[in-house]
This record gives structure tokens, sequence and C-alpha cells, in this order.
């Protein structure tokens, strides 16, 4: 008897899933090579490989069950964090987001200024006969005439161009089209970006559609040295190794935009050195220390509370066990925003409730408890929940030995459940105390983080938690500091991986797990 | 007089909990059921019955709730599986396989997990723009995309549940079947899936109700009004200050809501055990 049925078919389905599976993404990394997305491109053709090499080879078996997992692991976690890590050690934030080449190119098409002597030209815009943009224009004090474009200049003597006899200024030459005004219109944003070629060291910009004004860079860069000279001044700019050029003379005198550059240690050392990144800093993380805890707290001071009460068959039990757990199962994302509802200052129901008017989310202190409170709302049916197993498993014979040994309720409580449950759940308090470390959603969505003091420009609010300030520091409205953000990021990582670490030590889960 | 000493306090306790559980649920419900859109948070006796809110989410065609409703279910569903899926297999591998560095691979797998996600967020943004520039269907702005990245959470989200759960069969029936020439790819679908398909089941909702709930990732990639989640279209009827719509909200959180929590009260028993994992054992 034949009792693992199937063999070949299943070979035969294998094959042909992995093969269409392989097509697929090889068409994918063509098209991700062809549109220039090189690293990308990469990781799908070592995919592809780890594909067939573990499902059409006995390579390895476990590999066979782990990796469409580990490659989806790999693609949005791992790479995101490596990714993270190293823009750590990079000054990367508002002015300095680019790479060094582009840089360079915004830096010398910044620095373009007009003459000074006021010089214009009158010019009729149009195209060559290949069809790119060209300017005709008349340098009417000179009384020369010129075609230009953006690579060159052609100048052209009075016999060459019709000249317009009210105006005085050149219309037509041969090989030049002049634009229709409608074409004009439509192509204005864009013929206004353009730098035409101009005498000399000069670049014609159109200022409107018949006028041009020469421009000269005011920035010279010098490959050789890998310098800027100002033109006017003669002040030199060069490299100052932290992704800006800066004046030799005054090194905070710097060109922008800057590059994103490796400064390697820096962004950490600025959260313990520089005071305007280490004071918010220290500031937001003894609120995520006292908000964690009193969260855990309160949490499982009510939860473990009404598990006590509950822990006895009472009349009506099922119906107060239903309702205690709603909260617990509501999406919180909508919960949040109803309890933000409720805290408002005019309309909130709290302040109906209390007979107040209190203004609960611009007092740090009054949105700290708000915090707090919501916070307890959405936990404790959690602890609730987890309270009551515990209780069920402690054995009732401890209890009753005390009892007959003449201990009272409270001396049983203080002295044998609450020990014997703080063993127990001790892991579960410190996976509470690590996830809402990190509660984004919460201050998120609730309170935002403030309130803030706006007028001095501080990013971190009276409730922003290490996690919520990270994400304003990396994506906020003013400026943007990802480097020093992924350094807080990684510090938060190893914060809360070394309390969870030492959680797990204590309770011996992992090894048991393995 | 006994009953009064040992039963008030419980009875006490446990209304007080139930008030402060019920209280803003409560007050969603009646504020869905007003007539006014503006917020109905103060009023604790409702005045009226209107359904003007609810028609608004069915009818308003600026609103398109259902879309929404749609939207999440098809993210949330897709994840659902496929991480189940995912996870499944390498909880299998983890549990009953022999390898080299599995030790490693689990601690590895467990500290990747306490990264703080929302950080990466940038890296992850740069990848699905550079993805949406040969593979449009797949890249920022498209559900696809999200669905992917939600993908890379999958063997580390369920793992534990799943891992315990596998543990708890009898290594005896592997061998067993072993014994009779199975292969590890046949124990794991012929042995293994049978077994273990209602906690499949289970961990599908929950891996489903967790989506569901995911409100960062979501925001940052469904831009269009047409392909947000429910989770994110109702949340932009109360971010603008000025236009707050708490009604239409309330309405909508109702019935978003109703389904989750039906499947969540349903699952309790599985939940709590799966919540408290290892440490209610002893």
């Amino acid at each position: 008897m034949k009792l693992f049925t199937g063999n070949k078919l299943a070979v035969t389905a294998k094959i042909i899933f992995v093969s269409i599976s392989l097509a697929l993404l090889g068409l994918l990394a063509q098209s991700a090579f062809a549109s220039g997305e090189g690293l990308i491109a990469g990781f799908i053709a070592l995919s592809m490989l780890a594909l067939a090499l573990v499902y059409f080879t006995k390579i390895s078996i476990p590999m066979k069950f782990f990796l469409p997992g580990i490659l989806f692991l790999i693609a949005f976690v791992v790479l995101p964090i490596l990714y993270t890590l190293v823009m750590s050690g990079f000054q990367f934030k508002t002015g300095n987001y680019v790479d060094k080449p582009q840089a360079l190119e915004r830096i010398v098409a910044d620095s373009y200024v007009p003459d000074d002597s006021g010089l214009t030209f009158d010019v009729i815009v149009g195209e060559t006969a290949q069809g790119e943009p060209a300017l005709l224009a008349t340098d009417y004090m000179a009384g020369e005439y010129f075609l230009s474009t953006e690579d060159s200049l052609t100048p052209l003597d009075e016999s060459q161009v019709t000249i317009d006899p009210d105006l005085g200024i050149a219309v037509e030459t041969d090989g030049f089209t002049r634009l229709d005004p409608d074409t004009l219109a439509a192509q204005g944003e864009a013929l206004a970006q353009l730098k035409f070629a101009g005498p000399g060291e000069y670049f014609l910009a159109l200022e409107g559609f018949e006028v041009a004004i020469p421009l000269k860079p005011g920035l010279v860069y010098d490959e050789a040295t890998d310098s800027f000279t100002q033109a006017q001044t003669g002040a030199k700019y060069v490299d100052n190794g932290r992704g800006n050029y800066a004046n030799i003379e005054d090194p905070e005198d710097k060109l922008s935009p800057g590059w994103r550059s490796p400064i390697w240690l820096e962004n950490y050392v600025s959260l313990v050195t520089d005071p305007k990144v280490r004071e918010p800093f220290i500031g937001v993380f003894i609120w995520t220390m006292v908000f964690s805890i009193l969260t855990v707290i309160t949490q499982f001071s009510l939860g473990l509370l009404v598990a006590l009460a509950l822990d006895k068959p009472l009349r009506g039990r099922r119906f107060y066990r239903i309702i205690i757990i709603l909260p617990y199962a509501v999406p919180s994302i909508m919960s949040i925003l109803i309890w933000g509802g409720m805290f408002d200052t005019e309309f909130g129901a709290i302040n109906a409730l209390l007979g107040t008017k209190i203004a609960w989310f611009l007092d740090p202190n009054f949105a700290r408890a708000a915090v707090i409170i919501v916070n307890l709302w959405l936990g404790f049916p959690y602890f609730y929940l987890i309270s009551n197993g515990a209780l069920q498993a402690i054995p009732a014979e401890l209890s009753e030995a005390a009892r007959i040994d003449g201990a009272s309720n409270r001396q049983i409580f203080w002295q044998i459940t609450l020990p014997l449950l703080l063993r127990i759940l001790t892991p579960l308090l410190i996976a509470s105390f690590a996830f809402n470390f990190n509660n984004f959603n919460l201050i998120f969505l609730l309170t935002g983080g403030g309130p803030r003091n706006d007028l001095d420009g501080e990013i971190a609010g009276a409730t922003d938690i290490l996690i919520s300030y990270t994400y304003k520091i990396a994506f906020g409205s003013q400026v943007q500091d990802l480097g020093l953000a992924s350094a807080i990021s990684v510090v938060i990582f190893i914060l809360v991986a070394a309390i969870s670490l030492y959680g797990i030590r204590r309770s011996k889960v992992l090894e048991e797990f393995i | 007089m006994k009953w009064l000493r040992e039963n008030l306090w419980r009875h006490g306790v446990a209304i007080f909990a139930v008030l402060f559980a019920a209280f803003p649920l409560y007050l969603v419900v009646v504020t869905s059921f007003a007539s006014s859109g503006s917020l109905q948070l103060t009023s604790f006796i409702p005045n009226e019955i209107s359904f003007v809110n609810y028609e608004k989410l069915f009818n308003d065609p600026t609103i398109p709730f259902m879309t929404w409703m749609w939207n999440s279910l098809i993210v949330a569903g897709s994840v659902a599986i496929l991480s189940v899926i995912i996870g499944a297999a390498s909880a299998f591998a983890f549990s009953r396989l022999k390898f080299k560095g599995k030790k490693l691979g689990l601690q590895t797998l467990l500290l990747i997990q306490m990264f703080p996600a929302i950080l990466a967020i940038a890296a992850v943004y740069l990848i699905m723009e550079g993805i949406g520039n040969f593979a449009p269907e797949f890249g920022l702005g498209t559900q696809s995309g999200l669905i992917l990245v939600y993908l890379g959470g999958a063997m580390g989200v369920n793992i534990w549940l799943l891992k315990g759960f596998v543990d708890s069969i009898p290594i005896e029936i592997d061998e067993a079947a072993k014994i009779d020439g199975a292969s590890e790819m046949q124990t794991y679908w012929q042995i293994f899936i049978p077994l273990a398909s209602p906690v499949l089941a289970v961990v599908t909702l929950l891996s489903f109700i967790g989506t569901f709930n995911e409100y960062i990732l979501a925001r940052l990639f469904l831009v269009d009004m047409d392909i947000r989640t429910v989770a994110v279209g109702l949340q932009q009827f109360v971010a603008g200050q000025y236009s707050e719509n708490w009604g239409a909200f309330a309405a909508g959180s109702i019935i978003a809501s109703v389904p989750i929590v039906l499947i969540f009260l349903s699952l309790q028993r599985y939940i709590v055990s799966g919540l408290a994992g290892g440490a209610v054992k002893g």
C-alpha cells in the first residue's frame, strides 16, 4: 500500500510553478536592468539563482521551506535596515540630499548672475533647421547680430539677416524659423529654463519672449583642485569633507546645496555633545521611559484588578467579560481617533463629563495624562485576559495552605499570588514595555507629539516618544535630517533589543522554545 | 451581608471597567446616528436616530467608502493568506528539520523584528520608487506594492505562534511517516498541513486583523482616493482641522469594526492562548 501519494504529480506541479516564477522574475530583472535599476536587477537575478538552486537541486531541504520568506525578509526588512545603518553615518539632511555630481551641477546652475552693465539683447525665439531652440539676437547698441543655440553662437552679418524696419532688430535669417505665438506660449516655461550660448563667458537667458539677458557663472569650478572660486570676490570654496564646499577663510560660509557625505559617527556623537540635539533627545527619552513604564503599570494594575474581581463565578460575568474585551477588539486606529475627538476642548465628551474646559492637548501635563488614559483604555483588556489566564495557572492549593496557616486574603495576595503572577508574566510585561516604547500610532494619531513650542522651532513636543520624534526628524515638514534620524533609530533598536533580550533571558522563553 | 462583603467590590470593579471600556464605543454609536456631521461626542443621550451618516457613506460619490472596505479586504486578505503560507513553512522547518544555524536563525529573526520598522520606511520608499520605475504595477501608490512590503514581515510575525503549535504535535507522527517513506515535503503537505489547518485559520485571521489595522505604510503608499484602505480613508475625515466629519467617521468605523470585533470575539480563546505564548504554561 502506498501511503504517500502524488509524488510525481507534485514534482511536475513544482517544476511548472518554479519555472513560471523564474520566467516572470527574469522578465522583471530584464526591465529593471533596462531602466537603470541595476541594484534591484541584481537582487532579482540572485533570487532567481537561489530559487533554481533550492528547488531544482537537493542542495538544502530546510531552504525549500525558508526561501520565499527569506527573500521577502531581505528585500523589505533587512536591506532597509542596512540602509538605515549606513545612512546613520552620513550627513544626509535638507540641503545635503543629492549626490555630489548633482550638487555640483546645481551649484553652478544657481550661481549665474546678470552682468552689472545691465546689457540686454532683443531676441526672436525660434528654432534651427534641426529643430533645436534658438535665439536670433540683436545687440542694438553695438549693431551686432547673432544666432544662439544651447551649444553654439554664430555671429551674423547685417547682410545675413532681415531687419525689421520699425524695430531695428533682426527678425529672420537662413535656417531659422520663428516660433508662432501659440507654440511660444505652450513652451514658455521650458524655454525660460534654457541657457543659450552668449558672447564670451556669458550665457543668455530669456526674460519674457523678446528680451534676453547675459548671465555669467558667479562661481567657477576648477576640476583639478575640486574647488570653486567666486568670480567677483575671488573667495575660494573647497570640499570640507562633510558634504559642502566651504569658504577657506570662513568654514561657516558654505555653498548650497551640499551632498550626502560620510561623517561616520558624528550623528551619534552629536546626540551626546551637541546641546541642540542632546537636550530634546534626553527630554524625549525620559518621557519615553516614563510613558512606557506608566503604561505598563497602569494597564497591568487595572487588568489584574478586573481579573481578580472576575476570578469567581459571578452573576453577569460573561457580560462583563465581553464588554471589557471590546476595546482590545476594536481596530485601534479608530478608537485612538475617537479618543482624540473626546478630548476636544469645546465639544469633547471628557470636558462635558467633568464640567471643565480643559485644553487637553495644549498643556503638556494634560496632554501626557490624556495619552496615558487612552493607552490604559487600549491596553487593560489585554492584561485582564492574560492575568485571568495566569491566575488560573496558579495552583489553588497554595492559597489554601496559606489560609490554613492563618494568612488573610490581603496577605495571600501580596505575598503569594502577586509574586507568582509577576514571575509568570514578566516576559509579557517586558514585551509590552518594548511595544509601547515604540507605540508610534498612539502618539502620532492622538496628539501628533504635541503640544510643542513652534516659535522656538522645536521639533520635539511634550508627548513625543523617541519613535515619533525620530519620524519628525526624518520626514518633518521643515527640516529633514535622515542621517540623525537613522542614528536615533539605531539607538532605539539597541535599547529595545537589550531590554527584550534581558527579558527573554530572565524568563528563559527562548531556550524552552528552541 | 456576607454576600455583600464578598461580591460587592467585585461588581464595583467590574462595573467601573465596563463603563470605562464602553464609554467611547457608546459615544461612537450615538454619534453615528446623529444627523449633524460635526463633533457629537458630548450628547450622552441620543435625541434622534438618523441614518444620514450611513447614507452618506454609501451614496456620497466623494466618499468611496465601499471601495475602501473592498481595498482593505483585498490587501489584508492577500497578506494574511500569503504570509501564513510563508510563516507555516518556516515554522515547520524551524520546529522539525535538523540543520546547522537553527538557533542563530531564530535569534536573528527575533532581533530583526526589534528594529523600529517605521524608520526603515525611508529605505522602503526608495526601493519601491525604484521598482516603480520599471514595473509601475508594483511601485509606489499601488496595493500590490504595499502587499509585497507587508510580506517582508511575514516570516517573523507569525512564526512564534505557529512554531509553538508545531512543537505541540508529537514528533512520533513524523517519524512514523518517515518510516513509511515520506519525504520532508510530503510530511509537510500531507501530515502537518491537515493537522495544523485550524491553527492556520486562526493565524490567518489574526494576520488579517493586524494588516487591516496598519496605518503608516498604507498612508504613505496609497495616495489616490480610490485605492486607499479603510483605515487611511477614514482617518482623513477627522484629520484636517476644517474638514472634521465625525458623523461619517463614526458610521464608517462601526461598519469597519464590526466584522473585526466579531472575528475577534469568536477566536478569543485561541487569541488569548496565543497572546500568553509560553508564559502561562508554567
